[in-house]
């Protein structure tokens, strides 16, 4: 179980690598959406379900499809980017996991020792619905916020325009 | 199943290195989409962040209303910028983000 745990978080990494270098959008979208999956993967490990539910159905799902829409409304432009960013990418990427991986051996020797896994009480719907109302709210006035936005983008112009 | 406590360490390795893939996608690239991917990118770090620390501190589930409120917040804001990117696209005929100089003074 612990070697699919790994797994899982390693094509995380590797698919978002593929995201952010690949030069076809199309693919990199796609690329994007195993990355998603992948860590829907990591949480349910974590025992986060509705967390994982959520990371496939909206990110890997809406996200890749508004996506993929974009790039097809898009398609006319020849713009390619330069090749440096991918030439120089992986010496800025080992020098990162090298300093990255010095803070956290330099971390895990002063932190105090975390304790077992112990289950939050109570469910989840009490949690979502009762703790984190006013959350909720701000989810809605987002959601509206995001509506208008849309709509104000993709209106009808007007002569005077 | 999986030891928490021990993984932490590893999901932040992890979580570091896909904020670090998002900044480098943000700073190297010049294609408005592929801008939009990197912010994705660190969206999944800040997650996989946001989880190993509420499971680590007990609080998985609110943890994952934390998590839920930050996709959906997620989503609006990738939808808008879409919507942008789709109009820049009509008014300028391009996705490089250099060309967009007609807002300078």
């Amino acid at each position: 179980m612990q070697e699919l745990y790994l797994i899982s978080l390693c094509a995380l990494a590797f698919f978002s690598v593929l995201a952010v270098l690949l030069k076809d959008l199309l693919k990199a979208a796609l690329s994007l959406m195993a990355a998603s999956v992948f860590l829907a993967v990591v949480l349910f490990f974590m025992k986060a379900y509705y967390a994982g539910v959520f990371e496939i159905s909206v990110v890997a799902g809406l996200i890749t499809v508004l996506f993929v829409s974009t790039i097809g409304l898009t398609r006319g432009d020849d713009f390619k980017e330069s090749k440096l960013p991918v030439y120089i990418f992986p010496l800025f990427f080992i020098w990162f996991i090298i300093i990255d991986i010095l803070i956290m051996y330099l971390l895990l020797s002063k932190m105090p020792p975390l304790t077992k896994w112990v289950a939050e009480p109570g469910k989840f719907g009490n949690v979502f619905w009762q703790k984190r109302t006013f959350d909720l709210l701000a989810q809605i006035g987002i959601i509206f916020a995001g509506v208008f936005s849309v709509l104000a983008l993709f209106r009808k112009r007007d002569k005077n325009d | 199943m999986i030891n928490l406590p021990n993984d932490f360490y590893l999901n932040l390795i992890f979580a570091f290195i896909l904020f670090f893939l998002g900044l480098y996608c943000l700073l190297s690239m010049r294609n408005l989409i592929k801008l939009l991917i990197g912010i994705e990118v660190i969206a999944k770090g800040v997650t996989l962040a946001l989880i190993s620390a509420s499971s680590v501190k007990g609080l998985i589930l609110t943890g994952q209303s934390l998590v839920i409120t930050f996709i959906v917040v997620e989503v609006c804001a990738i939808a808008v910028a879409l919507a942008l990117v789709i109009n820049l696209y009509r008014h300028t005929g391009s996705l490089d983000v250099k060309k967009l100089t007609k807002l300078r003074g």
